[in-house]
């Protein structure tokens, strides 16, 4: 597409050709958005394309479904996660055609990384390797939705509160929901504890499996335990902050608010058969022996799964 | 079904007034009565008007004169207007309905209760699910005044209902509502030049378009279940669409100066935020409105981002 010659980034010509236009429209007493679109007309079409979205969500003209989740915002920072996922991560994906292609499924992966990278790596992994991509939502831990910007950017992409209330009734709509059990015991966990899953709670991902008749997936997710290698803890910080653990890695807090990048370890994904669930019937939900019984086999394979995806991957780093 | 005898509290009030001219249209009912210290806001052809304040005992001999079998409260102030203190406002909510609930004691007609209430029982929470169900009222601390004069209310109800048997009380719980010719606290909030928000949140909002707040009591009047039941329109809608929506400006404000800043607005002739509402705008709120659905059988039309829509547009044509 394009005329030759013509780039498909926007060179230093066009950019003073939009700039022009954009001041043209200004000066003759149009708002900002109509300006801009009239600017845009000097761009190259994809860019023009970018720019004209971005207008319409100015003007409120986009649309996002019960749960905040924007479909559109989620493309526009696509690139992004992009990058993380091909050149940062490298991240190797095993298994994606198991994941059902339709129908309510409950994702259940090892979380670690105080910021949910992993629950966005997973996404960008069904998004890209299922022969049909769908937009898995993901379980937040709570504190995370008490921050500026963290909080509207995680409910855009898909993420919502950790609240089996939450759970249920977006399984019930029969949608992709990844959850981490492990919880915050697993993203507080040293460096030397890695890949050593952590009780899965009591079971309730289980429960909230058999309430609703969704097959339970389990995901063993390998480099997400070195972005962030915690080498220590401050709980007095954690405590003035509110925060469920203050970390301190070899970046944080020293570099102060760079120490947010995360380490580029090298990424193994692998999705393993779905557990099934529905043949038990709701009601087995109150039945302990079960729930702890299918907690325990999830975190059994995952654990196996973490451990020959880990040989598989060699070293961490290179 | 037929010859339903309603009383309405809060006549006064601009939904209380369109209630009331909705159930005179009603074949099935037969007397239209209201109670108010100030007068309809439209024009009622057979609505017996009584002019008395909630808070008066006074209302124990009028309320049963009326031989009603229906009572619609309608009368709780969500926000205390330019002259009423935050006190009175308190006054209005509780002792009224203890007086309301005296006066129904000597009321053997009475059958049906509904409540007008609010969904800010469930306050606005960072952790909260994000749609709240009818027995989710106790999830998180009360931390405001109207939350607790809620509680309260609620309370008392049901105190009530467990004591009559033969009455059942219906608990609606409102998302705030947005009309044309509604003033509320959303409705001024989207009118002023500028609207604060808090930076870095983009909260989900919900909200009842007026139709379907009207209808929603119309069909509990019909059809009366036991217990609290959401009213709210379907989706949710982020403050940051919502303000764009109607056309407007959002000013980010850091979440620490948010109290600071709008406080100075409010010497500069902006509006000031109740508690409430200011949690509101950092957190959201939404409900389940299931319930509503399947046990009252009404099925609201308007979804939060339409009735915005609609409310944006009536208000650009008056302008």
């Amino acid at each position: 597409m394009g005329a030759p010659g013509e780039g498909r980034g926007v060179n230093s010509a066009t950019a003073i050709a939009f700039m022009r236009r954009l001041r043209a429209g200004l000066d003759s007493g149009l708002e900002l958005p109509d300006a801009i679109s009239r600017g845009a007309t000097a761009l190259p079409r994809d860019a023009r394309e970018t720019l004209n979205r971005i207008v319409d969500r100015m003007e409120g003209d986009y649309t996002e479904d019960e749960w905040g989740f924007d479909e559109e915002f989620t493309e526009l920072v696509e690139p992004f996660f992009a990058f993380l996922y091909e050149t940062w991560w490298r991240v190797k994906v095993e298994g994606a055609e198991r994941v059902p292609a339709h129908g309510r499924a409950l994702l259940t992966a090892n979380h670690a990384g105080i910021l949910p990278w992993d629950a966005t790596m997973i996404s960008l992994a069904l998004l890209r390797e299922h022969p049909l991509p769908r937009n898995p939502r993901f379980l937040v831990l709570n504190w995370a939705f008490d921050l500026p910007w963290v909080s509207s950017g995680m409910r855009k992409v898909g993420g919502a509160v950790a609240s089996p209330f939450n759970a249920m009734r977006l399984l019930e709509q029969d949608h992709l929901v990844a959850v981490f059990p492990e919880g915050v015991k697993g993203t507080g966990k040293p460096y030397s504890e890695r890949y050593r899953l952590q009780r899965f709670g009591r079971g309730g991902f289980v429960e909230i499996a058999l309430r609703t008749g969704a097959p339970i997936v389990p995901v063993a997710v390998v480099g997400s335990e070195e972005i962030y290698p915690k080498l220590a803890d401050l709980p007095w910080v954690a405590r003035l902050i509110g925060a469920p653990y203050f970390p301190v890695t070899p970046t944080f807090p020293l570099l102060g608010p760079l120490g947010v990048i995360p380490l580029p370890s090298k990424w193994r994904i692998e999705f393993l058969d779905p557990i099934e669930t529905a043949s038990y019937g709701p009601e087995a939900a109150e039945d302990r022996t079960l729930v702890l019984e299918l907690s325990e086999r999830v975190r059994d394979q995952i654990q196996q799964a973490l451990y020959a995806n880990l040989v598989k991957r060699g070293p961490a780093f290179i | 079904m037929a010859g339903r005898r309603v009383l309405i509290t809060g006549v006064g009030s601009h939904v209380g007034s369109l209630l009331a001219q909705r159930l005179e249209r009603d074949p099935d009912v037969e007397h239209v009565a209201g109670l108010d210290t100030r007068g309809p806001k439209v024009d009622l052809d057979r609505t017996e008007y009584i002019r008395a304040d909630i808070r008066d005992p006074e209302i124990g001999r009028l309320i049963p004169a009326t031989e009603v079998d229906t009572i619609v409260h309608e009368q709780i102030v969500r926000q205390p207007g330019p002259r009423m203190s935050p006190p009175a406002m308190h006054d209005v909510n509780v002792i009224g309905t203890l007086q309301l609930l005296a006066a129904c004691e000597r009321v053997p007609t009475l059958r049906t209760i509904v409540v007008r209430g609010s969904a800010g029982i469930y306050g606005a929470e960072p952790h909260a699910p994000q749609f709240f169900r009818e027995e989710m009222a106790q999830l998180f601390p009360q931390r405001t005044r109207f939350q607790r004069d809620v509680a309260e209310i609620e309370n008392y109800f049901e105190t009530y209902a467990r004591r009559h048997p033969g009455v059942s009380c219906t608990m609606l719980r409102y998302q705030p509502a947005i009309g044309p010719g509604l003033r509320t606290q959303i409705t001024r909030y989207l009118s002023q030049p500028v609207c604060p928000t808090y930076m870095g949140f983009d909260p989900r909002i919900q909200l009842v378009d007026i139709e379907d707040a009207l209808e929603a009591l119309v069909a509990a009047v019909r059809n009366p279940v036991r217990g609290a039941v959401n009213v709210a329109g379907p989706g949710t809608i982020g403050l940051g669409r919502m303000i764009r929506l109607a056309g407007r400006r959002a000013l980010p404000i850091a979440s620490p100066l948010f109290g600071a800043v709008t406080s100075a607005g409010q010497q500069l002739g902006l509006d000031s935020q109740s508690e409430d509402f200011q949690r509101l705008l950092r957190y959201g709120r939404g409900v389940d409105t299931r319930r509503l659905t399947d046990e009252v059988g009404y099925t609201p039309r308007h979804s939060t981002a339409q009735a915005v829509e609609t409310w944006a547009h009536r208000a650009r044509a008056a302008a």
